[in-house]
């Protein structure tokens, strides 16, 4: 009798504290509100409301979702935002949306580098700014790097474990078969899951090096905005990136950035007109 | 006798002259259709045959007075071209009329007769203005010859057929020189540039003429005769046209007269003539223009020619538009042509057929365009748009050919390609614009942004991986050792466990237990084999045996008899045999495995 009155105790606490925790949760659950917020933005955007789609695609990103779908869709709604919102100026990005679209492909690719469409999308973005040519790499470099961006670093993570268990398997067979056939197979294999381990571990730590290099940048203003010779208003204007330049931050001061070009020239610049990617 | 004469030489002339073409008798009349009262004018009448005399009879001048006349001047020339004679003849009556008074009055018929037959000449009709007063007395008396030609003797003028027009239609410039006095010769004539304008000169009739001009009358001689176009809207003035001409005038010497020609003296002048400016307004054309205007202006027709309903793939072809109608079918361009994606169209060829009048250019042009099809099915041409504005209506017109329905049949070539589902398009897909991609409506699971790579858990992982490997490869390898013993101690103990097994056959041989026997020299022959080289009992056949004796080199004799040995105790188990064989059998068995195992010692 005393076991019961225990157990339905015991039961009823439990409920209570199930439905409450269930409640908590649904209330404020991030997880389905950010769901909530992305078939918003793919509807807005699809009825090309393109302003709504920025707010709730910003909103997924402010509630800590933000994951290269999200970046690049961010992206495009910029884009479009900025090419059918020509309002009173009358000419296209006016109030720097360019610029924001190139900050979110650039921040999709970083989360996801082997996103084709946004890399695609990159391109025409950035065929709008005054961007300079970047100097470019020699063949073995850009290799590299495509092979690189074919996947992320996690990917390739994998990849290299995968590749290193197959090694000691193969090796295993190798060492300790009997039969001359199944060593000689083994030892191939062995060989090439050892290369490939080399490879996919190297890829893995160049992408993870990429992943968190936070010294790219890309300008966000109305237009184009002066960068000078040294961090003073007064010095000499050495050159006038448009919105949605990309360029690497050195270092910091106040108020001021000291910021390299891709094509290898420095200057400083505000640090209200660029953000970090 | 007379007759017969005049008969004789008739014959004559029938002979001489093959071909004699005997024309209708003309009587015309001709007098200028304006003149001037105190100007006298001159009246003719003009046969061409012989009339007979003292037929012709003047109708009455009335509202003139005749000056002189009827005086008679005759003509007559026979010419000789190729063999072939043909003569001319004219007899012209000439009066001198004076007009008195202001007025349109006719000049009545005239009739003659020509070999009997009456002739009559067509009524004319005659404007008389009255002159402007000018002091035609001071120009007699006064001194200088040029003085005695006033501005307004000589003038140039431009005519325009029109003065306010649409951009594109075109008009008549005429220059026309206005004078009164005999005009020897015209230099220096500098049109202006018609810069705004098309142009084109315009053959004219040169015949002088008379006209009225401010009250007075003037010869007009036309000197040049252009087309104008305007090619802009607003107003344009066409800058003077300067020329010089020099003119001769007669003037009584006074001082010097000549006995014989009466002091009479023939000045020349030159006097520089220049036109008014003339201003011209062209309208543009009205708003609302359809996207095919192509500024053609006019009148126009389209006609399309289009080809057969049905066409080989890959055969050229053309369809062609004729524009005709009048208007400035010089400027107009060829008509857009949409053809479907697979036909590939070549350079439009242009053929015109254009007459350039006093009126404008009329006339037509056609455009070829050459196509080839490249794949089979059947296809519709859009209709052919050609837009123009009608001047005279203000309006746009639109003229379209009908749609056009083709059927491009296959060609053998066509078929073989689409068999493995390839389309040539003629080149490469043109890339037509670019724009973004469009978003992911589906989000990939949402990847941690945690990285993999150096991870505790990568780390756990490859420690776990190398750490599984090593127990392995250890434990594999001590049973693999083990195993290595327990064949190394079976080979060692091969001819032991045979040397027992003969020692029971043996003993049965000596029982003279024949199927024990046998089982166990088969036994011990495997056995032996099995044992020393390590071959599973299921893999023990003849061939595995002989293999591996050849490897470890024992002669092909010994080892045709160690089989040889195996064959006859397989027979002889089941067979009923003699008892003398078991003992050949056994030393057999006993020399072979002796044999192979001195070799496969070594």
């Amino acid at each position: 009798m005393r076991m019961t009155t225990y157990r339905r105790t015991a039961m009823l606490v439990l409920t209570a504290v199930a439905m409450l925790l269930t409640a908590v949760v649904r209330a404020a659950d991030p997880a389905t509100t950010a769901e909530a917020c992305w078939t918003e933005a793919v509807e807005a955007y699809a009825a090309k409301h393109y302003d709504k789609a920025v707010e709730s695609l910003e909103h997924i990103i402010a509630l800590g979702y933000g994951s290269a779908e999200v970046y690049y869709n961010l992206g495009n709604a910029y884009f479009k935002l900025g090419q059918s919102d020509i309002g009173g100026s009358g000419r296209p990005f006016a109030s720097g949306e360019l610029g924001r679209a190139i900050l979110n492909y650039r921040r999709a690719l970083k989360l996801d580098p082997s996103l084709e469409d946004a890399r695609y999308n990159l391109e025409i973005a950035v065929d709008h700014t005054n961007d300079t040519e970047a100097i470019p790499h020699s063949f073995i470099v850009r290799l590299w790097h495509s092979l690189r961006d074919m996947a992320t670093s996690n990917s390739w993570a994998w990849l290299s474990l995968l590749s290193l268990v197959v090694m000691l398997a193969t090796a295993l067979i190798y060492l300790l078969s009997q039969h001359i056939l199944y060593r000689k197979i083994a030892f191939f294999v062995a060989v090439t899951a050892l290369v490939l381990f080399i490879l996919t571990t190297l890829l893995a730590l160049s992408q993870r090096r990429a992943a968190n290099d936070n010294t790219k940048a890309v300008v966000v203003c109305s237009d184009t905005t002066p960068v000078h010779a040294s961090p003073d208003s007064s010095s000499k204007i050495i050159r006038q990136p448009s919105q949605g330049v990309t360029l690497r931050i050195i270092r910091e001061q106040t108020g001021w950035q000291e910021i390299l070009f891709s094509d290898g020239e420095k200057g400083w610049i505000r640090k209200s007109v660029v953000e970090r990617i | 006798m007379k007759l017969f004469i005049r008969r004789v030489l008739f014959t004559f002339i029938l002979l001489f002259a093959t071909i004699e073409v005997w024309a209708q008798v003309s009587f015309v009349a001709d007098a200028p259709a304006l003149a001037e009262i105190g100007r006298p004018f001159r009246v003719e009448f003009t046969v061409d045959k012989e009339p007979d005399s003292n037929t012709l009879k003047a109708p009455d001048f009335e509202g003139f007075e005749v000056l002189a006349g009827p005086s008679v001047s005759t003509g007559h020339s026979i010419q000789f071209i190729n063999g072939k004679q043909s003569s001319s003849y004219n007899c012209t009556f000439t009066y001198v009329l004076l007009p008195t008074k202001a007025g349109t009055f006719s000049v009545g018929a005239a009739s003659i007769e020509v070999e009997g037959k009456s002739y009559t000449t067509e009524p004319l009709l005659i404007e008389i203005i009255a002159e402007k007063a000018t002091s035609d007395a001071d120009k007699q008396t006064s001194k200088s010859p040029d003085s005695r030609i006033s501005k307004d003797d000589i003038l140039l003028r431009l005519k325009l057929s029109e003065q306010d027009l649409y951009k594109g239609e075109s008009i008549r410039a005429s220059l026309v020189l206005y004078t009164r006095v005999g005009v020897e010769q015209i230099e220096n004539l500098e049109m202006p540039p018609f810069d705004d304008f098309w142009t084109q000169e315009l053959s004219f009739d040169n015949t002088p003429s008379r006209e009225e001009y401010n009250g007075r009358v003037y010869e007009t001689y036309k000197i040049r005769e252009l087309l104008l176009s305007p090619q802009r809207s607003g107003e344009i003035v066409i800058p003077a046209t300067t020329m010089s001409v020099i003119i001769q005038v007669v003037m009584q010497n006074n001082r010097h007269i000549d006995p014989i020609f009466g002091g009479r003296q023939m000045v020349h002048l030159t006097r520089e003539l220049k036109t008014a400016p003339v201003r011209i307004n062209v309208r543009d054309f009205p708003a609302g223009a359809p996207a095919s205007f192509n500024g053609a202006v006019g009148d126009f027709s389209l006609r399309a020619k289009f080809p057969e309903a049905s066409i080989k793939a890959n055969s050229a072809d053309q369809l062609a538009i004729t524009i005709s109608g009048e208007g400035n079918l010089k400027f107009i361009t060829a008509p857009r042509v949409i053809l479907p994606e697979s036909f590939e169209l070549y350079d439009t060829k242009i053929s015109d057929n254009i007459q350039v009048t006093a009126s404008g250019t009329s006339g037509s042009i056609t455009y070829t365009y050459p196509f080839v099809a490249r794949s089979a099915g059947s296809f519709d041409i859009e209709p052919i748009e050609f837009c123009y504005f009608n001047p005279s209506t203000g309006e746009y017109h639109t003229l379209a050919t009908e749609r056009f329905h083709v059927e491009i049949l296959d060609d053998g070539s066509a078929a073989a390609t689409n068999v493995i589902g390839f389309t040539d398009y003629g080149g490469a897909m043109r890339q037509l614009d670019r724009d973004i991609r469009y978003i992911h409506d589906v989000a990939k699971q949402s990847r941690s942004a945690q990285l993999f790579i150096l991870s505790p858990l990568y780390w756990l992982v490859v420690v776990l991986s190398v750490a599984l490997f090593i127990v392995i490869y250890v434990l594999l390898r001590r049973r693999i050792r083990l195993n290595r013993n327990v064949v190394a101690r079976r080979m060692k103990r091969a001819d032991k466990v045979a040397v027992q097994r003969l020692r029971v056959a043996e003993r049965y041989m000596r029982e003279n237990n024949r199927h024990a026997f046998y089982e166990e020299m088969l036994h011990a022959m495997w056995g032996y084999i099995g044992d020393k080289f390590n071959i599973p009992v299921a893999n023990l056949t003849k061939e595995t045996i002989r293999e591996q004796l050849y490897r470890r080199g024992v002669s092909a004799a010994d080892v045709e008899q160690f089989c040889e040995i195996i064959s006859r105790l397989d027979e002889a188990q089941y067979a009923p045999s003699t008892e003398g064989d078991m003992g050949s059998v056994y030393a057999d068995a006993v020399d072979a495995i002796s044999k192979i195992e001195a070799i496969v010692k070594r």
